[in-house]
C-alpha cells in the first residue's frame, strides 16, 4: 500500500519537477519581467499599456492571428481528405505505412531547412514561379518572399501532418457499424458522412485545429526566414526585443499577450465546439 | 615529438562501449598518457620533457572536459616503474588508479590547461581555430574548448553566468562589445603585459577610461555588393540602391542583424541628416524597393546566391566567399565609404583561467594570426606589419587601395543609446 502510493507520488513528482523546472520557471520570469520596469522601481504595467493601446501592436497581432486562422483552416481543408485517404480509402496495408512515413519523415527535419528550402522554391527565380510561367499562368514572377501568402505556404506545409495525424487518429475511432446501421437506415453515403461520421471526428479536426493554431501564431522561424524582414509577427517582434533591443520588460509583455490571446482563441473555439456538439 | 603528443587526447576520447565506460575509458586514458610520457622522456631532454609535459598532461573525458594531471604524478610512476621491471603489468594498473584519483580531482594545477573561448559558429569559428587556437595550442600547451554563439548569446550567457563563469575568452562584435562592458562582465587587460600587445594599433584597443576592456580581432565592412551578371560595372555609389533597373531585387540588413541600426546612422549621415534627425532617411528607405531586410549574413548570401538579389548592402567578409566560390559577385566601396565595425576579444571578468587568457589576447595579436585570418575570412588586420600577399589585400574591408583610414565608425554608445528607438521607429515604418 505505502510502496504503491510512494510509486504514485515519484509518478506525479516527476513531470510535475519536469515542467516546473521547464515551463513554470521560465514562464514566472518571463511574467516578472513583463510587469517590472527597467530602473526596478518596482511593478507596473506600462509595458501592456504600451501594447494594448497602440494600433501598431494591433495591426502586428492581427497580422499574426490572420495567419494562424487561414493555416489552420487550410491545414484542416487539406488534413481531413489526406486523413480519410489514410484511413479509409487505402487497402493496402504497406502503401499506408509509407504514407504515414512520408507523412512524418519531415517532421524529423529542423524548421529551419524546411523554411530555407521554401524560401528557395518560392524566390524569383525559384521552381513555383518558373513553373507558372512555363504554363503560361502568369507573366511576370510573382513576389512570394516578404508577403503574408509565402508565410502561409510555409506554415501550411510545416503544420500540415499535425491535423492528418490527429484526424485520422479520429476516423479510425469511429465505429463503422454506426456507419452501417445508417447506411441500413437508408441514408446516402454523403448523408452518412455529413450526419454520422464528420460529428464522431469533430474531436480529432478540433485538437488538429488548436495544435496548428498554438503552433502557427507562435511560429518564429518560418515567418522569419520567408517574412525576408517585411511583414512582422509578434514571434519576431518578440524576439527582437530580447536578442537585439534588450528591452527584457517590454518582450516579456508581448511574449505574455501572445500567450493569453492565443490560449483566449482556443478556450474560445473549444466552447465554440462543444456548443456544437450538443 | 609533437605528433605523439597531440594524438594522445584524441585517443582516449573514443568511448568504451562497456557498463563501466568511463572507468575504462580512465584507465585506458591513463595507460595512453603513459605511453605518451615514456616516449617522451626517453626521447627528450629534462627540459624539453618539462615543457611538454603540460600538454601532454590534458586528458580528455568522456563527457568531454578537459582534465590536467600534474607531472610529478607522470615522474613517480615511470620511477616506480623503471625499479618494478618485472611487476609491470600491475604497476602499470596501480599507476592508472592512482592517477585516475589524480584526474578525477578538480584541476588544481597552478598553469591553466585549458581554457574556454566563445565565440561565433561556421567559418568564422573555424578561421579563429585555425589562426588563433592552434597556434596557441602548440605555443602553450594549453587546449581552447570552443563555445559556439552568436555575440548577443554570448553576452546572455556572461550575464547569466557573471557569479560564476565558465568562460575565459570572448569573442563578440562591436556594439555588443560596449554592451558587455556595460554589464561588468569583462575584466581589464594589461596590454602592456602582453608581448605581442605593443603590435595592436591604438584604434583597436578599446577604452572605457583608463580600462581597456576589448582588443580588435579584425575589421570587415558592409559594403555594396552586387550581381556582376546583371550588372556590369561596379556601381560608385550607395544611391544605385535605389536604381529602377534593381526594384524588387535589393537587400540591406535588417535592424534584427547587428549591422542594421548602424547601417542606418551611415545612410543618415550618408544623406546629410544629422544624428539627431533620422526623418529623410526613413523617407528614402521606406521608397527602397527590397526584395528583403536580412537578419543573417546567411540570408544574404543565400539571397545573392539565388539571384533573388541583384544588388545591396553585404559584408566583405560573406561577398568575397560567394566570389571565391565562383558565383558572379562583386564587392566594391563605394564613393561615399563603408560602414565598418570589427570582431574584438574580451576576458572575461572572474573567468577560470585569467593567465591563459591573456595569453589567448597575446596569439591573437601576432602578426600571423592577423594574417591568416586576412587570408581566410578577409578580416582587416588590426594589428601592423602585417605582410599580405595583393590577391587578399583588395579583399579587406577597405577595399582595393584602402586602409583601415577609409572605414566609417560610428560611437556605439551612441548607436546603442538609440537602438530601441530606431528599431521601433523601423518596425512602424518599414516592416509594415
Amino acid at each position: 500500500m505505502t510502496a504503491s502510493r510512494t510509486a504514485l507520488i515519484g509518478l506525479i513528482a516527476l513531470p510535475l519537477a519536469f515542467s516546473c523546472a521547464f515551463f513554470l520557471v521560465p514562464l514566472a520570469t518571463v511574467f516578472a519581467a513583463s510587469v517590472t520596469s527597467a530602473d526596478g522601481a518596482g511593478l507596473t504595467f506600462a509595458s501592456y499599456a504600451r501594447i494594448l493601446f497602440d494600433e501598431y501592436h494591433w495591426s502586428v497581432m492581427a497580422v499574426t492571428f490572420r495567419l494562424g486562422i487561414l493555416t489552420t483552416l487550410i491545414c484542416v481543408v487539406i488534413g481531413y481528405p489526406l486523413a480519410w485517404y489514410l484511413v479509409r480509402i487505402v487497402r493496402w496495408r504497406s502503401w499506408r505505412r509509407i504514407c504515414v512515413i512520408l507523412l512524418i519523415l519531415p517532421l524529423f527535419t529542423s524548421n529551419i531547412v524546411r523554411s530555407f528550402g521554401w524560401m528557395v522554391l518560392l524566390g524569383r527565380n525559384g521552381l513555383v514561379n518558373e513553373t507558372l510561367e512555363s504554363v503560361g499562368l502568369i507573366e511576370r514572377p510573382m513576389r512570394f518572399l516578404g508577403t503574408e501568402t509565402g508565410i502561409l505556404i510555409g506554415l501550411v506545409y510545416i503544420l500540415l501532418p499535425f491535423v492528418v495525424l490527429t484526424v485520422g487518429n479520429a476516423l479510425a475511432k469511429v465505429d463503422r457499424s454506426v456507419e452501417h446501421a445508417s447506411a441500413d437506415l437508408g441514408a446516402s453515403p454523403a448523408s452518412t458522412f455529413w450526419h454520422v461520421t464528420f460529428p464522431l471526428s469533430v474531436p480529432g479536426v478540433v485538437s488538429g485545429a488548436i495544435i496548428v493554431f498554438a503552433l502557427a501564431v507562435s511560429a518564429y522561424v518560418t515567418p522569419a526566414l520567408l517574412s525576408g524582414g517585411r511583414v512582422t509577427v509578434l514571434a519576431v517582434l518578440v524576439f527582437q526585443q530580447y536578442s537585439t533591443v534588450f528591452d527584457f520588460h517590454y518582450g516579456g509583455a508581448l511574449a505574455i499577450t501572445l500567450l493569453a490571446f492565443t490560449l483566449a482563441m482556443i478556450g474560445l473555439s473549444s466552447l465554440v465546439s462543444n456548443r456544437g456538439a450538443r | 615529438m609533437a605528433t605523439v603528443v597531440r594524438s594522445q587526447p584524441q585517443r582516449v576520447d573514443q568511448p568504451s562501449e562497456s557498463g563501466q565506460r568511463e572507468l575504462v575509458t580512465k584507465k585506458k586514458a591513463n595507460t595512453e598518457w603513459h605511453s605518451g610520457c615514456r616516449l617522451l622522456h626517453s626521447q627528450g631532454t629534462s627540459s624539453d620533457f618539462e615543457r611538454v609535459t603540460n600538454f601532454v598532461g590534458i586528458i580528455q573525458h568522456p563527457d568531454n572536459r578537459l582534465q590536467a594531471v600534474q607531472a610529478p604524478a607522470c615522474e613517480a610512476c615511470l620511477k616506480s616503474e623503471q625499479k618494478e621491471t618485472t611487476m609491470k603489468h600491475l604497476t602499470v594498473l596501480l599507476c592508472a588508479s592512482a592517477s585516475a584519483l589524480l584526474v578525477a580531482a578538480p584541476t588544481a594545477s597552478a598553469q591553466p590547461q585549458s581554457i574556454t573561448v566563445a565565440w561565433y559558429g561556421g567559418n568564422w569559428g573555424d578561421a579563429f581555430q585555425a589562426c588563433v587556437a592552434t597556434p596557441f595550442t602548440e605555443a602553450t600547451g594549453i587546449q581552447v574548448v570552443a563555445d559556439i554563439g552568436t555575440s548577443t548569446t554570448t553576452l546572455a550567457k556572461l550575464q547569466q553566468q557573471a557569479s560564476a563563469p565558465t568562460l575565459d575568452v570572448a569573442y563578440m562584435d562591436g556594439g555588443i562589445s560596449e554592451l558587455a562592458e556595460e554589464a561588468g562582465v569583462l575584466a581589464a587587460i594589461d596590454l602592456d603585459a602582453l608581448p605581442n600587445g605593443a603590435n595592436l594599433t591604438d584604434d583597436a584597443a578599446y577604452r572605457n577610461g583608463n580600462k581597456v576592456f576589448a582588443i580588435g580581432g579584425g575589421y570587415y565592412s558592409l559594403g555594396l555588393t552586387y550581381n556582376t551578371e546583371e550588372i556590369g560595372e561596379a556601381p560608385t555609389s550607395w544611391e544605385a540602391l535605389w536604381d529602377e533597373d534593381y526594384a524588387g531585387a535589393v537587400t540591406i540588413p535588417s535592424p534584427n542583424n547587428s549591422a542594421g541600426i548602424p547601417f542606418i546612422f551611415f545612410l543618415n549621415q550618408m544623406m546629410g541628416g544629422t544624428p539627431d534627425d533620422f526623418t529623410q532617411t526613413f523617407e528614402r528607405l521606406k521608397e527602397l524597393d527590397v526584395a528583403s531586410y536580412f537578419e543573417s549574413s546567411g540570408a544574404a548570401n543565400n539571397a545573392f546566391q539565388s539571384g533573388e538579389v541583384v544588388i545591396g548592402a553585404h559584408f566583405n567578409v560573406g561577398a568575397w566567399a560567394l566570389i571565391d566560390s565562383g558565383l558572379p559577385i562583386g564587392f566594391t566601396v563605394p564613393s561615399e565609404g563603408v560602414w565598418a565595425t570589427d570582431a574584438r576579444l574580451h576576458i572575461v571578468e572572474g573567468g577560470p583561467n585569467p593567465e591563459g587568457a591573456a595569453q589567448f589576447l597575446d596569439m591573437a595579436m601576432s602578426a600571423e594570426a592577423a594574417a591568416c585570418l586576412a587570408e581566410t575570412l578577409y578580416l582587416g588586420p588590426a594589428v601592423s606589419e602585417v605582410e599580405l600577399d595583393p590577391e587578399v589585400s583588395r579583399k579587406l574591408p577597405w577595399g582595393q587601395n584602402g586602409s583601415v583610414e577609409d572605414l566609417m565608425f560610428f560611437d556605439w554608445n551612441e548607436v546603442n543609446a538609440r537602438r530601441a528607438e530606431l528599431t521601433e521607429t523601423w518596425n512602424r515604418e518599414i516592416a509594415r
